[in-house]
């Protein structure tokens, strides 16, 4: 079941084409990333989904059973959220629990609650401007849940934090994909493949690949031996080039990354290469990238 | 000289004193608020000077131009 | 309704902590008490401090109560109005260039609600801050100089409120079309400045206008009679406000929220 079906969703500016005719389409239940390099469209493709601008061509349509105004059922982390300075958290909570239509009971309810999720209790009644860069990301996404929404919306949620702060998010983010479907933007190929289910990668304006994370690594994915060694390989991996199993190879001093076509054939000869033992290896491992290779092919083009 | 003060006499103070202690209200609000806000716009002393010194219009212009509402 | 009521109050809310229903209300009663004051001490004033001849002094008589209140709204119209228009130029542009908005309008806010909250917020702060100054000009009038009539001081008022939520309106207005304040205070203060202006000089071709509304004012606070024409005034204003309004929340509408970054 599709939440939100965009097709050929366009979007032009002034002199740029920022979305050119992007389909998209993000499943309930399942946490989807939106991955891209900077000015790719990302922002602006969420931008469209929650209605905050208007697409210059094609079309977006929420899950039937869920009619009416879409935004009640979207909550938004913009890229750097904004509050105002003069609230505390929990006052925050309420007044947009409230606008989303909760009496002001349950609006105080649902605050209590998303603050022990995210970890504010303690700082509910200090006021927003003295809040650390951290603390506010993590407001943002509890303002994001506050009316409890079918499709959370979060663009470039981790990519401002320092790594505790990152991991923090991460790990709430795993979280929420229990409860809630997730779409997030973000340049980071390692974290879209840490939380996500369905990955869309965009560049210049346009989906280059999509599919689920599982489909994409075994389609993408090469195998991939790593070997260190005492001795200098330098002359030895050159005559590696020839053989039928290697793709592409990446000597960093001594240590040796080496992508396989087939890793089985390529085990045994490299282990039964005299030359290699004569190197004196330290290390021999065999490996599975990531699809790293696969995104920095797509970003540079 | 004397008329000065024979003027000064005259006035109704019941009705001056408002008027002074309003000024001196406002411009200890603005004090305050400046004093307490660790950012304005521009320098926070100068705002300070401006409030005191400068009766009515210092401490609007503050609320104005120096609060950053942040 | 509810929702429209929720963002009222944070305007409110708002408001009082950053001091604006305080520093307001306080400039506006400063200047309703100085005006009858200064007016009334002002031939002493000028005795003392020498220079005019003795004749002169003479041909300085002490104005009358509905004078004085005429003089205390032409300081209203000014310096009020300038502290107003300063107050509430970043009423949207504040909000929109923080990006505090963004956050707000991305939920199932109306648009409409958003706007006429702040525009309600910033005429209710005016009103009540005119009112609480133009009480203390009526109370220093009446005990310096005579009293008006409590009908004509109440009936002036309300038409002059009208003048007021008019240039609030504007800053709406401008406020939507311009993310740069000093755009919205530089044309709010100069359309109002014109339109008094030409409604000075062209009564009978300006006797629909706004500007016309705080010479009706005076004359009722005489005679409790508005000038010619007053009805018409008030008319047009209110056709004039609401038209604004509507305006005003259009454009909000179909402008953008986010602006695009590359």
């Amino acid at each position: 079941m599709n939440l939100i079906t965009a097709e050929s969703l366009t979007r032009a500016f002034q002199s740029t084409v920022a979305v050119d005719g992007i389909n998209l389409s993000i499943k309930e239940g399942v946490c989807t990333a939106l991955l891209g390099p900077n000015g790719a469209g990302k922002t602006t493709t969420l931008n469209m989904l929650t209605g905050l601008i208007k697409p210059t061509g094609g079309s977006i349509a929420f899950d039937e059973r869920y009619h009416g105004d879409r935004r009640q059922y979207i909550g938004y982390l913009p890229q750097f959220p904004k509050f105002y300075g003069w609230m505390s958290g929990q006052e925050y909570l309420m007044y947009t629990g409230q606008l989303c239509g909760l009496t002001k009971k349950a609006a105080n309810e649902r605050a209590e609650e998303l603050l022990t999720l995210v970890d504010l209790a303690e700082a509910k009644r200090k006021r927003i401007g003295g809040y650390s860069g951290g603390m506010k990301q993590r407001l943002g996404i509890a303002q994001a849940l506050v009316n409890n929404p079918k499709l959370v919306i979060l663009d470039e949620p981790v990519s401002a934090l320092d790594p505790i702060g990152r991991r923090e998010v991460l790990e709430l983010m795993k979280k929420l994909k229990k409860t809630t479907s997730i779409l997030f933007s973000t340049h980071v190929l390692h974290d879209a493949e840490e939380v996500s289910d369905d990955i869309f990668i965009m560049n210049r304006g346009k989906v280059v690949i999509e599919g689920g994370l599982a489909e994409l690594q075994t389609k993408y994915q090469k195998p991939t031996i790593y070997i260190e060694t005492e001795e200098e390989p330098d002359i030895w991996c050159r005559a590696l080039k020839k053989k039928e199993w290697f793709r592409h190879m990446h000597l960093d001093k001594k240590q040796l990354t080496i992508t396989v076509e087939n890793i089985n054939t390529a085990r045994e000869e490299l282990l039964a290469d005299a030359t290699l033992h004569k190197l004196k290896p330290l290390r021999f491992e065999v490996v599975r990238t990531t699809l790293e290779d696969l995104f920095m092919e797509v970003a540079k083009k | 000289m004397e008329e000065v003060t024979e003027m000064l006499s005259e006035v109704n103070w019941s009705l001056i004193v408002p008027i002074l202690i309003i000024q001196f209200v406002l411009m200890v609000i603005a004090f305050v608020d400046c004093f307490r806000h660790n950012r304005t716009n521009g320098p926070q002393w100068v705002w300070i000077l401006v409030i005191v010194f400068f009766q009515v219009i210092g401490p609007i212009l503050y609320f104005i131009f120096g609060r950053r509402n942040d | 309704m509810r929702q429209w009521f929720i963002l009222f109050k944070k305007e409110c809310l708002e408001s009082v902590r950053n001091f604006k229903w305080l520093w307001i209300p306080i400039v506006f009663i400063l200047f309703g008490i100085m005006q009858p004051v200064t007016s009334y001490y002002l031939p002493q004033i000028l005795e003392s401090f020498g220079g005019l001849p003795e004749e002169a002094l003479f041909d300085i008589p002490v104005p009358s109560g509905p004078q004085i209140l005429a003089e205390t709204l032409g300081q209203f119209s000014q310096i009020g109005y300038l502290v107003l228009v300063l107050a509430f130029m970043g009423v949207i542009a504040e909000e929109k260039n923080s990006g505090t908005q963004l956050m707000i309008l991305v939920k199932p806010v109306s648009y409409g609600a958003y706007l006429t909250a702040k525009w309600a917020h910033m005429s209710l702060l005016a009103v009540t801050s005119f009112i609480l100054g133009f009480s203390f000009a009526v109370y220093y009038t009446h005990v310096l100089i005579e009293s008006v009539p409590a009908a004509h001081v109440i009936k002036g008022a309300v038409v002059y409120i009208l003048g007021m939520l008019f240039v609030m309106t504007l800053i709406l207005l401008f406020s939507t079309l311009f993310n740069s304040r000093a755009a919205v205070a530089f044309l709010t203060l100069g359309l109002t400045i014109v339109v008094s202006l030409l409604s000075s000089l062209m009564p009978n071709t300006m006797r629909w206008s706004p500007g016309m509304l705080s010479s009706h004012a005076y004359s009722i606070f005489g005679t409790g009679e508005g000038g010619e024409a007053m009805w018409l005034s008030i008319a047009c204003t209110l056709l004039i406000i609401s038209v604004m309004v509507g305006i005003a929340v259009y454009i909000f509408r179909n402008k953008e929220t986010a602006s695009h970054s590359s």
